[in-house]
């Protein structure tokens, strides 16, 4: 029969909600075209923003994605979409894609205030080439010089190879990923506690749990498929009791049946109170206790991650920096062992009454939120994500999440699972697994690790040394480098930290703009960041090259090129590879390492890198024969580029550091056959407990239970206080100032602010505000007001009702916006162990404009 | 035009009203109703304004809990004709979602 185009799409779109909502559609006869015949081609792929990590089906037709649909078949969303990535299909074709590079010139050469001209790919090479050189031997900057900020949008096959290209090819740590203003708080915590990063739970949890307590994480906006799991949950099954702990109510407070609103920075009194609750009334599950935990008691002086000569860490004793002698001052990470009666009295000063008086929560409301952790019978699942990950006691307040949790024993099984969600589709998958922080090396190892780097020099085959022992410059320290002339060559991809990075009028857009760098930025769109560089490079974005990402629950996930980027647009991964020909080794390496590697005299860090007889093993005809199910004669633009499978290569090099370390990742070729696995995999089997035993492989019979990250098999339970926050409202400045998200635009808005309909349905950022609080300052609702801290002032409307209801004292206003750049506001001071910078509070005034 | 469809969750007692709310949204077409209160419609619209207009008013009409996204096609050529095989929709196995 025929039936028109519009006839035919809307009977697929009826039979997919149809499917996805479990219904039939009584007496409508559904159509389906003959293979190929109404010209899409239909894929699995993964979704392009957070870190949920949904499945959905890509319509292509002509060379371009038309269609999206939640897959049903992918067991993270089950066929659901939010609105973001409803309009997923849009993503890549907003009217300013970057189509060349664009470099600033000024009479036909590079001038840093000269204006953007397109350049070829060749002559951008050039420059950069030219300028990391340049860097490596200057004696005020060298390799650490040569600085990277990266991405946990990355696919994992972009990380690896930056992170190759980086630590191995220019010998430079200073490699980090935008992770570290969302996640490194959750990887310190993770290590701190268990030895080993990640959850060991999954979503599966949900339909497990009898309570939920979400601590810092509005759910319903900014991960609403997984809220939906939670709201069926709660919904279908009728004792489920759903808590909600925020310094302000947002969406997520009306499913909840209770709403705890605590002053900022208090969550770490109320963790505390819970546990001195539990120990009072008798509650600790002491068998559990006995042999799977140790307790530690933490260094507590260990300042706020500014600057060194900022008043606050001139008084710190433990904050690691530089002190009068020289020498570190102590280290935030350390600690001692104590016993479990310590650590009852550390905590018996947690009183309620205390309590409530630091958090402002109701007496009642705090004690059924303790009784709920400590009933044996309630299995309760917590997830949070900024609200404790950006937070200068970031690392502290995941250690003590786990303290509540290790209490009671309830961790490790359905339903009892303290679970640290994620912001980015590969925060975990490609900056956590694949280690691309300053710090790291793939499977959680450590360049300050001699073993570590030994493992991965002889991985990567290359000579002993090659990796540097010294941490390099993270996020936060990588701006200040910059304002500091210490960073030559910058290099940033798939990120904005110009709009997401704090204090950008203090540090990051002088350093930027500083002469003595040369700052390249990776990116689709013209964002902030790419028009504050020197040079652009235009890329391929999401299904535009062969992709893999790992979610939140440690499922990894593949999708095939489906497009080619629009103009001269390439993948990260070609420009990271491409860029390695312009290196001869002797080059960038010193002459007594290369000594060590004579063979390697003349090549290339391509040659030494990439065409190593490891990543470059499979031949092209492999990408054909590999996704010979999906479709016929299947090739990706690397592939073809390079002449061989690049991704596989580069995925089954990387693999190798995991294997039998708990961190084993499938076979490359499986996952482009399934809706992705949850590592570890062992004989093909994924995993879903991890430390449990009949659900972890590593678990021997018997064991019942190990935290195997740790040598003793037991976690760490930690004391540590309350403390204040580093900036609190003053006579000057007397309100809170709390940035974040709202449901429609994802981070900075790069992508969802050129979908039309998402641009629409919320243009402009607004303050949110109390209503009183309005009042008092002569304010009305949409009133344009001057919202001004210590470091900059910016324009906006305010709203004192919708979505967000604020406490008096508090204002919220989030950061999609390039218009009205809240981060201008925000204090760039951190977390001391995890480096990762608190958005959520800060001191800020508020007067009619 | 822009083609979609989505679920929207119903509170049991609302769906008469919710019905009469979407009869005044353009192009926003009712498929089906289960008993626990889900409901399948496709929106049409001519260019991305109106679609953005009309997921507000979904949103914001009274009785709607929540409407979850499914479906999205964009097509340059509507009326141009397809010929198809016809089948019936198989029952789905899992009622949850």
């Amino acid at each position: 029969m025929k039936l028109t185009r519009r006839e035919f799409i809307k009977t697929n779109a009826i039979a997919a909600a149809a499917t996805t909502a479990g219904m039939s559609i009584p007496g409508v006869a559904l159509a389906a075209a003959p293979e190929g015949q109404d010209g899409v081609r239909w894929d699995k792929g993964v979704c392009r923003y957070c870190g949920t990590g949904c499945g959905v089906l890509v319509g292509v037709k002509d060379g371009r994605v038309v269609a999206t649909q939640g897959d049903p078949d992918a067991p993270v969303n089950k066929g659901l979409n939010c609105v973001k990535g409803y309009f997923l299909s849009k993503i890549q074709y907003g009217k300013d894609r970057l189509m060349r590079p664009l470099l600033r010139m000024k009479d036909g050469k590079f001038d840093k205030n000269g204006e953007f001209a397109p350049i070829s790919w060749d002559a951008a090479f050039d420059i950069m080439a030219q300028k990391v050189k340049a860097t490596i031997k200057n004696p005020d900057q060298g390799p650490f010089g040569v600085s990277m900020f990266g991405s946990g949008q990355w696919t994992v096959w972009e990380g690896y190879a930056a992170n190759k290209l980086m630590k191995a090819g220019f010998r430079s740590n200073s490699i980090d990923p935008n992770a570290r203003h969302c996640m490194a708080s959750a990887v310190f915590g993770f290590i701190r506690t268990f030895g080993a990063d990640e959850p060991m739970g999954v979503y599966d949890d949900i339909e497990h749990a009898d309570a939920f307590v979400l601590w810092g994480a509005n759910m319903a906006e900014m991960h609403p498929i997984l809220w939906s799991r939670v709201t069926n949950r709660r919904l279908t099954a009728t004792h489920v009791k759903v808590n909600v702990l925020s310094t302000f109510t947002h969406r997520s407070c009306e499913l909840a049946d209770a709403e705890l609103i605590f002053n900022p920075q208090s969550d770490l009194a109320i963790l505390n109170y819970i546990c001195n609750y539990i120990i009072q009334s008798g509650k600790v599950n002491k068998d559990f206790v006995a042999k799977h935990v140790n307790f530690h008691k933490g260094v507590t002086d260990i300042g706020y991650g500014l600057r060194p000569n900022h008043p606050l860490e001139q008084v710190a004793g433990n904050n690691g920096y530089p002190g009068a002698d020289g020498k570190p001052k102590g280290n935030p990470m350390n600690s001692s062992p104590i016993t479990f009666d310590e650590f009852a009295r550390f905590v018996s000063e947690y009183t309620l009454d205390k309590t409530h008086e630091i958090s402002g929560v109701p007496k009642d409301k705090l004690e059924a939120l303790a009784k709920t952790y400590a009933d044996p019978k309630t299995k309760v699942t917590s997830f949070w994500t900024m609200g404790f990950n950006q937070h200068t006691r970031g690392t502290w307040v995941n250690n003590m999440i786990y303290n509540v949790h290790l209490l009671v024993g309830k961790i490790s099984e359905p339903g009892n699972s303290p679970f640290s969600l994620t912001g980015q589709p590969s925060a975990c998958g490609t900056a956590r697994e694949v280690g691309t922080f300053a710090h790291r090396l793939p499977a959680d190892m450590l360049v300050a690790n001699p073993q570590h780097r030994e493992f991965a020099e002889k991985t990567w085959k290359l000579p002993a040394g090659t990796i540097s022992e010294r941490i390099g410059y993270h996020a936060v320290l990588q701006s200040r480098m910059l304002k500091d002339g210490k960073i030559g060559f910058y290099w940033t991809s798939t990120t904005n930290n110009m709009q997401a990075g704090p204090n950008v009028n203090g540090e990051i857009y002088p350093g930027w703009r500083n002469p003595k760098a040369f700052v390249v930025v990776s990116d689709v769109y013209p964002t902030v960041s790419a028009l504050s560089a020197d040079l652009i490079l235009p890329c391929a974005m999401w299904m535009e090259k062969e992709g893999a990402f790992g979610n939140a629950e440690r499922r990894g996930q593949f999708w095939r090129q489906q497009v080619k980027a629009p103009g001269e647009g390439k993948s990260d991964l070609w420009q990271y590879m491409e860029f390695s020909k312009r290196f001869k080794v002797e080059e960038v390496w010193p002459a007594d390492l290369l000594a060590k590697a004579p063979e390697y005299k003349g090549k290339t860090l391509y040659d030494v890198l990439d065409a190593n007889g490891q990543c470059d093993m499979y031949p092209k005809s492999e990408c054909a024969r590999v996704n010979a199910h999906a479709w016929a004669n299947y090739t990706n633009d690397e592939s073809d580029a390079f002449g061989y499978y690049v991704q596989k290569g580069l995925f089954e090099e990387y693999r190798r550091f995991g294997l039998g370390k708990g961190k084993d990742l499938g076979e490359f070729d499986t996952y482009h056959k399934v809706r992705g696995l949850r590592w570890p995999v062992v004989n093909g089997k994924e995993t879903l407990w991890r430390y449990r035993e009949g659900y972890d492989p590593y678990i021997k019979a018997g064991e019942t239970l190990k935290f195997y990250g740790k040598p003793d098999g037991k976690a760490v339970i930690f004391a540590l206080p309350y403390q204040p926050a580093a900036e609190m409202p003053d006579k000057d400045y007397d309100l809170w100032l709390c940035t974040g998200r709202v449901l429609e635009h994802w981070h900075s808005g790069s992508m969802t602010r050129r979908v039309p309909e998402l641009y629409k349905s919320f243009p402009d950022a607004v303050v949110w505000m109390h209503p009183k609080d309005a009042e008092k300052r002569g304010i009305k609702r949409n009133d344009v007001v001057k919202v001004s801290t210590r470091r900059g002032e910016i324009e906006l409307r305010v709203d004192t009702k919708g979505r967000n209801k604020m406490p008096e004292g508090m204002v919220f206003i989030p950061f999609f916006d390039e218009h009205r750049l809240v981060n201008k506001l925000t204090l760039d001071a951190t977390c001391p162990i995890s480096k990762e910078t608190d958005f959520k509070k800060c001191a800020a005034k508020v007067v009619k404009a | 035009m822009n083609i979609s469809s989505a679920i929207i969750h119903v509170l049991p007692g609302n769906v008469a009203i919710v019905r009469s709310g979407l009869a005044m949204v353009p192009g926003v077409e009712v498929h089906g109703i289960s008993p626990e209160g889900k409901m399948i419609v496709t929106i049409e619209t001519a260019d991305e304004g109106s679609n953005a207009d009309t997921y507000q008013r979904i949103g914001q009409l009274d009785g709607v809990m929540s409407a979850a996204m499914v479906y999205h096609q964009t097509e340059s050529e509507p009326e141009m004709e397809v010929s198809v095989e016809v089948r019936r929709q198989p029952v789905p196995q899992n009622k949850e979602i």
